[in-house]
Formats: structure tokens, sequence, C-alpha cells
């Protein structure tokens, strides 16, 4: 039996949840950031949708690339992979932060117009 | 004019109706995120001297759920979803290389209790399947008592 309460740590891991409407369609976005990697999923359709993975390469301190690549879902949609990019890109050169990004997408539409209005909510509403 | 508002109030009287059925009281440590298309839940336990971390997400056809054992890393991830004809359910590794599965069982279970495709992010250690059981215990606990598990009747399809 243990003596006095257990002393719980606040919990790790931050998130935000947000909810907007993108040409027409109930968009539900959630940022949450781990020790060791970033979670963003936005979604339209009541599921994760395609899941990416985005990364910064190792030991290029200026001009970084970046290695992105889905790991779940549509393999065939280039504009998903290139709103990972943007986003590891603006998480690298805003914060230096080296996290890689976990990048879930369940949207109606792949078109440019919904994918940059992903982009400017995960970045005005970001945690890093 | 009067087919879109109409329109808009069945979608509203479903939103509601599926919000109704799907909420009830819920205490966290940490507050649980009522919202008709999302339900962020997040809590932490300690169990035999080990800090688990919970956060699971629950989508209207999905549920993605993050382990965290001592500490805030993703870990792995795992895929797994039923199947049909018969009731078998598939999982797969999608981040972390599947040479170590710890959290593949766990979301592969999930499974067979929700019926619904589980996304899991897992950092409990490998080759120790007491902290294993410990956090899927946890969990199962919470599901059934945030009400995301079948119930028994509706077992028999997945």
């Amino acid at each position: 039996m243990s003596l006095g309460a257990t002393f719980l740590p606040p919990f790790p891991v931050s998130h935000k949840h947000l909810s907007l409407p993108i040409k027409g369609n109930k968009t539900e976005i959630l940022i949450s950031s781990y020790e060791d990697r970033f979670l963003v999923i936005a979604t339209q359709i009541g599921t994760m949708g395609t899941i990416l993975h985005a990364r910064k390469e190792e030991g290029m301190p200026i001009n970084p690339t970046f290695n992105v690549s889905v790991i779940f879902g549509k393999r065939d949609e280039q504009m998903l992979e290139a709103c990972a990019r943007q986003l590891i890109e603006h998480m690298s050169s805003s914060s230096g932060s080296s996290k890689p990004l976990v990048l879930s997408l369940g949207l109606k539409d792949h078109s440019t117009e919904t994918l940059k209005a992903i982009v400017s909510a995960v970045i005005d509403n970001r945690l890093w | 004019m009067d087919s879109k508002k109409l329109e808009e109030e069945i979608k509203d009287f479903r939103l509601r109706e599926e919000a109704a059925s799907t909420s009830q009281s819920r205490r966290e440590d940490h507050g649980a995120e009522h919202d008709a298309e999302l339900q962020i839940t997040c809590f932490s336990e300690v169990l035999n001297d080990v800090t688990f971390h919970f956060q699971i997400i629950r989508f209207p056809k999905q549920i993605y759920v993050w382990i965290g054992c001592n500490s805030a890393k993703f870990g792995h991830m795992y895929a797994a979803a039923p199947t049909r004809p018969n009731n078998m359910v598939s999982a797969t590794s999608i981040l972390g290389g599947s040479s170590d599965n710890t959290g593949s069982g766990i979301a592969r279970r999930l499974v067979l209790k929700t019926g619904l495709n589980i996304i899991l992010a897992c950092s409990i250690p490998k080759n120790n399947p007491m902290l294993e059981a410990d956090a899927e215990k946890l969990l199962i606990q919470k599901l059934i008592s945030l009400g995301y598990t079948k119930s028994r009747r509706e077992g028999k399809s997945l």
C-alpha cells in the first residue's frame, strides 16, 4: 500500500484543436507536440485519411533538405506531399526545430486553395 | 431557398443526434473536449511505478491513440482495421520499422473491442510484456468508460 497521493506530472503533450470551414467544408485541425515529433491532423471526412512523414535531413545546417513520404494512404497525391513539405520547412526555419512531422490529411478535395488554407491555419496555431 | 435550409437543418439535427448518443459525463485529469466531430481525451495514470500517458482522439469512424511510457516520445505507429468478410483484424506498422512490434497487439485488440479503424502510436519499450499489458488494461478501461467500445450485442458484425 502506498502512503499519500501519487504525484502526477502535468500532461507532457500539449495540443491545440480548432475547427474552421475551408471552401464550405468543416475542417478539424489538431496540432500535438510530443517530445520527438509533431503531429498535425486535418480532417474533413471523419477519419485521419492519408498520413505523411516529413523530416529534415541531418547534417546540413544551412540550406537543409527535407524528406517527405506517405506512410499510409494515398501515394499519388502530390499536393499532400507539398503541404507536408511546406509545414516542415516552416517548422525548421522559424524555430530551428529538427523534430519530424507526422501529418494526417483527410480532405474532401486536394485543391491548392484547400491546402494553402490548411497550411496557414496550422502555421497560425503552431506549437513550434 | 427552402431546400437548402432544409438540408442544413437536417445536417444540424444529425450532428446533434450523434453528439447526444456519444456524449456522457467525463472527468479527466486534463479535460476532454467535446465536439460533434472530434473528441480528445488526455490522461495519465501510474501503475506499478510506471507513469503511462494516454491521448485518445475519437473521430467519427476512427480512433487515434497515443501511449507514452514515462516520457512524451511519440514512438512507433501502427494501423489496424477490421477486414471483411470474416471478423479478422489486419494490423501493420507504419512508422518505426517492423522489428519491434510492441503495440501492434494492442492495436489489434483495440479494433476487436471498438470495431473501428485504429491508429496507435506507442513508445512502450520493447521486450516488456508486463508494461504492454498494463498500458492496454488502463486504455481499455478508459475506452469502456468513454463509451467507445462496442456492446456485446453488436459483437457479431465487425
